[in-house]
């Protein structure tokens, strides 16, 4: 119904990522949301596609694209499965501290592996009594001449056990308060870090998710992005990046949502009629298109504005996350119960991207915390 | 190791196809073609030992000129050359006047060590391709592989025979053709897809592969069609219709009365 | 010059193959009617072991032409085609034949592109027009099948499996041994290093009373996996359609058709296929046809004694929940 004026580049990259998503997604998506099974698989595929390195600099081994061709592999991919597009997007929130803080030791160490998809990554920020309130975490991170030691639980850490470069936020002094936090890359094998069992998850099924657990990890100097007392600068900032690929994920699940509930109740036959032909089943399909196109607006006109250089865009990338993953939530529930029944039924999709999308308003920040940056922004620009 | 060289076809998207009615060969200009897919395991495997052996693959094709998006798709996957050949001379050839053809290509890439194919095409189905193209350059050919790796100047491969799995060493240069199915092909990569936008490749005809034009296509086929003709079927026998359970319950009566249940009121006792 | 036609023998642990036994029947008729004489090659390392075959010597052949070597023990694609083209260079046949079985396939296209004749694939008959041989196949597109003829001699084909019946002949065919020249080079760039005969044992989809058979109509892998049921209720084998072994559903084995098997049962039953005449050439004969789809203008219902015009799936479903 619309042209967002995509680039030859981006056409491209969407034609690729719907082409992996109906060969390596599609026929068994709905098998690994039954099953709870994470499928190397298509991880695979998007790797050898070079979908890892959309947002690496060319510099390091990749595509040097931006934050809108992030959110245009993510949507596509969120229309074939949240769940896969979890793990691929979470890898970037854990490659968004290296690339946008990183040294170049380690930009050099890790970046090529990132792009070329043989390292998943992971972000670990949330704790078990440190969520909303981020600032409230209790991991440690004590120097010890060359090394720092780090103690503590972090919880819920999607790719966790899968990634080898995880990104630990840990507090290295505990007086400092908001500027006491320190940010952490922690490789896969590292002494003194070990992974949770896996969590059971009512959506989001095909990815992983786990504790992450340091004990006494001792890690080299060089381990530590950008200076100590920069955590959360850093993991804010992250945050702001990554916030507009869960807006992004919500497209694509709204879009597959109304897709496959508008074919049903076009081919629907009831009182000797398509069910879409009676107004009420009609007109939520136009609240659904409605919804969805200005939510794709937004997202798109957030990640270009992030493209285009800017500074500060807290407010604006938690607009597109909230309203986004909003409207999904509406879309997917309306979908399912346009298909009555079979929307119901776990042989049909609706049902999975509703559950996928409930996360979405839940992690990288609910949208209660979103709706208060966006409320504290705004008093910053009207005062 | 040498150079691999991957020889893929392009085949009709199902439904474009037009057959000429005067040769009764396919009309491949016309139709929409895409990469046959049996070849795709042929690219895979090619990809894998470029991997694994960092040795040079060639991709060819011979077609008509709109076979170039799948040398560019080939290229996507991680071709480092391709080389279309294409001829109107070419045109309408059997298995033997395309063997030819390739064989004389493949000549011209000397040194190689191993020519890969698909199994056969979806179009014509006749898998001759490969070992008549061996055969024409006195080359041995091993057809269904399913795996290969490479040591001491040797090629060790296994293949499916009717009879089971077979595993061969073989002195090369030799010809396969790969059975279709892998458990992983690739996806092409977004950086080539993009390099590949303004990619330009070798393009042969007959005179620059010096073959003479009476063994080419239509005219060097030993093989012709005399005539084609058209099943028809008219209706013979009877046609239910009604609600599934209705046509369950009707069919299981006819099966009981030919008698075929028995089996399984054995089975249900 | 001409006056033989030579069928390949191809043995498998002292055995002859049934599939080479089985292209015997047409090329008998041929050769009668061309007044040829009709030779069932065999290459071995030991002829005296296929003593014990009854099957063999009930060929319906003329003669059975040896070629023995101990270097022919294994199956080297490029010596065997070495030895059969002399073979041919020596006796000047009218035609070759193979089955078309994997090493048939491996073999015929090596043997054409040695001595550069035409070589036709996967041919279901052979006729006879005003003493010219034409070959039989179906061609691209719907229900169209091609006569083909070669301008080159021998005249050669691989011959479709299961599309003729072994026919067993009352007297001993003569045995011949044939030598080749002594400076023949009997070396090969091919070593067989192992075979690992296979476990899951060969479906018996050719020899089948009852064939039950899927096409894409059934949707998924899934829905096809059914069919197994069904067909052990029924005691039959199951068989499928050209793109349903492309989409990964089944395996190759248990494609019917061109390039496939052709089955001959008392009943076929085929759900969701539509009748594309790749599938159907190798069905054809069946004696009872039952077709299922949705689609009531599909080849299939109108070649079927009884065609069912419904969802594939939804009937098969009832179908197992009736029989359980």
């Amino acid at each position: 119904m619309m042209d967002y004026f995509f680039t030859e580049e981006q056409r491209i990259l969407i034609d690729l990522v719907k082409r992996i998503g109906e060969e390596y997604i599609r026929p068994k998506a709905l098998f690994w949301d039954e099953r709870e099974i994470y499928d190397p698989l298509p991880i695979k595929a998007l790797a050898d596609a070079d979908l890892f390195g959309i947002i690496v600099p060319k510099e390091y081994g990749g595509l040097g694209m931006g934050v809108m061709e992030m959110c245009l592999a993510v949507e596509w991919l969120s229309y074939f499965c949240a769940g896969v597009s979890t793990t691929y997007a979470a890898s970037f929130l854990g490659a968004y501290p290296i690339i946008l803080f990183g040294s170049e030791e380690q930009k050099s160490r890790y970046l090529p592996k990132i792009a070329k998809g043989d390292s998943l990554c992971a972000f670990a920020l949330t704790e078990p009594q440190a969520g909303s309130d981020a600032f409230a975490i209790k991991t440690t991170a004590k120097r010890e001449g060359d090394h720092y030691v780090l103690n503590g639980v972090k919880q819920w850490i999607t790719n966790g056990g899968l990634a080898d470069i995880n990104v630990v936020i840990a507090i290295t002094d505990p007086s400092k308060g908001s500027r006491g936090a320190s940010a952490f890359i922690i490789e896969k094998g590292d002494l003194g870090f070990t992974v949770g069992k896996k969590e059971k998850k009512l959506g989001l099924k095909a990815s992983v998710t786990t504790d992450l657990i340091l004990n006494n990890c001792k890690i080299p100097r060089e381990r530590l992005i950008s200076r100590e007392g920069m955590g959360f600068v850093v993991a804010l900032k992250t945050l702001d990046y990554a916030r507009c690929g869960a807006g992004a994920q919500a497209l694509g699940i709204a879009q597959a949502a109304m897709e496959v509930s508008l074919n049903h109740a076009k081919r629907r036959i009831q009182f000797g009629q398509p069910v879409y032909n009676f107004q009420a089943v009609s007109h939520t399909f136009a609240e659904m298109a409605m919804k969805l196109e200005s939510s794709r607006a937004l997202v798109y006109s957030v990640a270009r504005y992030i493209d285009s250089g800017a500074k500060d865009f807290s407010g604006a990338s938690a607009m597109a996350k909230c309203f986004a993953t909003d409207q999904a939530m509406w879309i997917t529930e309306r979908a399912i119960q346009m298909m009555g029944g079979y929307g119901y039924m776990r042989d049909y999709l609706p049902q999975k991207l509703l559950r996928d999308a409930k996360c979405l308003q839940i992690y990288e920040g609910t949208n209660e915390i979103q709706r208060n940056v966006i409320a504290r922004e705004l008093a910053k620009v009207y005062k | 190791m040498e150079r691999i060289i991957v020889c893929i076809k392009g085949v009709p998207r199902p439904g474009t196809v037009k057959v000429d009615p005067e040769t009764h060969t396919l009309k491949r200009e016309s139709a929409e073609l895409i990469l046959n897919p049996p070849d795709r395991a042929a690219l895979e495997m090619a990809m894998r030992l470029r991997e694994r052996y960092g040795v040079e693959v060639v991709v060819m094709s011979m077609g008509p000129p709109n076979v170039a998006p799948l040398l560019k798709e080939a290229f996507a996957l991680g071709a480092d050359e391709l080389i279309l050949l294409s001829d109107r001379a070419f045109a309408g050839a059997d298995t033997l006047a395309t063997s030819r053809v390739l064989a004389q290509a493949i000549r011209g890439l000397t040194p190689f060590s191993l020519v890969i194919m698909g199994l056969k095409s979806v179009d014509g189905e006749t898998a001759q391709v490969p070992p008549e193209t061996a055969a024409i350059l006195n080359l041995p050919s091993v057809i269904n592989v399913i795996d290969i790796s490479y040591s001491n100047n040797r090629f060790y491969l296994t293949r499916e025979t009717n009879y089971g799995e077979e595993e061969l060493e073989v002195e090369p240069p030799l010809i396969i053709s790969m059975n279709p199915k892998l458990e992983y092909f690739r996806p092409p990569s977004l950086k080539r897809l993009l390099q590949a936008r303004d990619l330009s490749f070798k393009s042969m005809t007959a005179q620059d592969l010096n073959l003479a034009e009476d063994l080419l296509g239509l005219k060097g086929s030993p093989t012709q069609v005399a005539g084609v003709f058209e099943k028809v079927f008219s209706q013979r026998g009877e046609v239910w219709k009604g609600e599934p359970e209705e046509l369950a319950d009707k069919l299981i009566n006819l099966l009981r009365e030919k008698g075929l249940l028995q089996k399984l009121a054995l089975i249900n006792r | 010059m001409h006056n033989l036609i030579i069928a390949f023998g191809e043995v498998y642990q002292n055995k002859i193959n049934p599939a080479s036994l089985e292209i015997l029947t047409p090329l008998w008729e041929i050769s009668r009617a061309l007044q040829k004489g009709l030779s069932l090659l065999i290459l071995t390392d030991n002829f005296s072991k296929l003593d014990e075959d009854i099957d063999l010597k009930k060929a319906l052949c003329d003669e059975i032409l040896v070629v023995e070597n101990r270097e022919l023990a294994e199956f080297k694609d490029d010596l065997y085609s070495k030895v059969i083209s002399s073979v041919i260079t020596h006796l000047n046949p009218y035609g070759v034949f193979f089955p078309a079985t994997l090493q048939g396939m491996a073999l015929a296209p090596r043997v054409a592109g040695e001595l550069g004749v035409g070589l036709c694939a996967h041919v279901n008959a052979l006729e006879l027009e005003d003493d010219k041989l034409i070959m039989i196949r179906p061609t691209y597109g719907d229900n169209i099948m091609a006569k083909l003829f070669s301008k080159s001699f021998p005249i050669m084909a691989t011959l479709s499996l299961g599309a003729f019946s072994i026919r067993e002949k009352g007297e001993k065919p003569i045995i011949k041994k044939f030598d080749l020249p002594e400076d023949f080079d009997w070396s090969s760039k091919i070593r067989v290093k192992k075979l690992k005969a296979t476990k899951k044992e060969m479906n018996r989809l050719s020899v089948a009373k009852v064939v039950v058979a899927g096409g894409l109509g059934l949707k998924s892998r899934e829905n096809f996996q059914k069919l197994f049921d069904l067909a052990e209720a029924l005691g039959g084998e199951v068989g499928a359609t050209r793109p349903v072994c492309h989409a990964g559903w089944v395996e190759e084995d248990r494609m019917i058709g061109v390039s496939g098997v052709s089955v001959k049962p008392k009943l076929y039953l085929g759900f969701g296929i539509s009748g594309a005449i790749q599938h159907t050439v190798g069905m054809e004969n069946s004696e009872f046809i039952i077709a299922i789809n949705t689609d009531e203008g599909a080849p299939l219902i109108k070649m079927a004694h009884i065609s069912l015009i419904g969802d594939a799936e939804k009937i098969l479903d009832y179908l197992l929940k009736r029989l359980k």
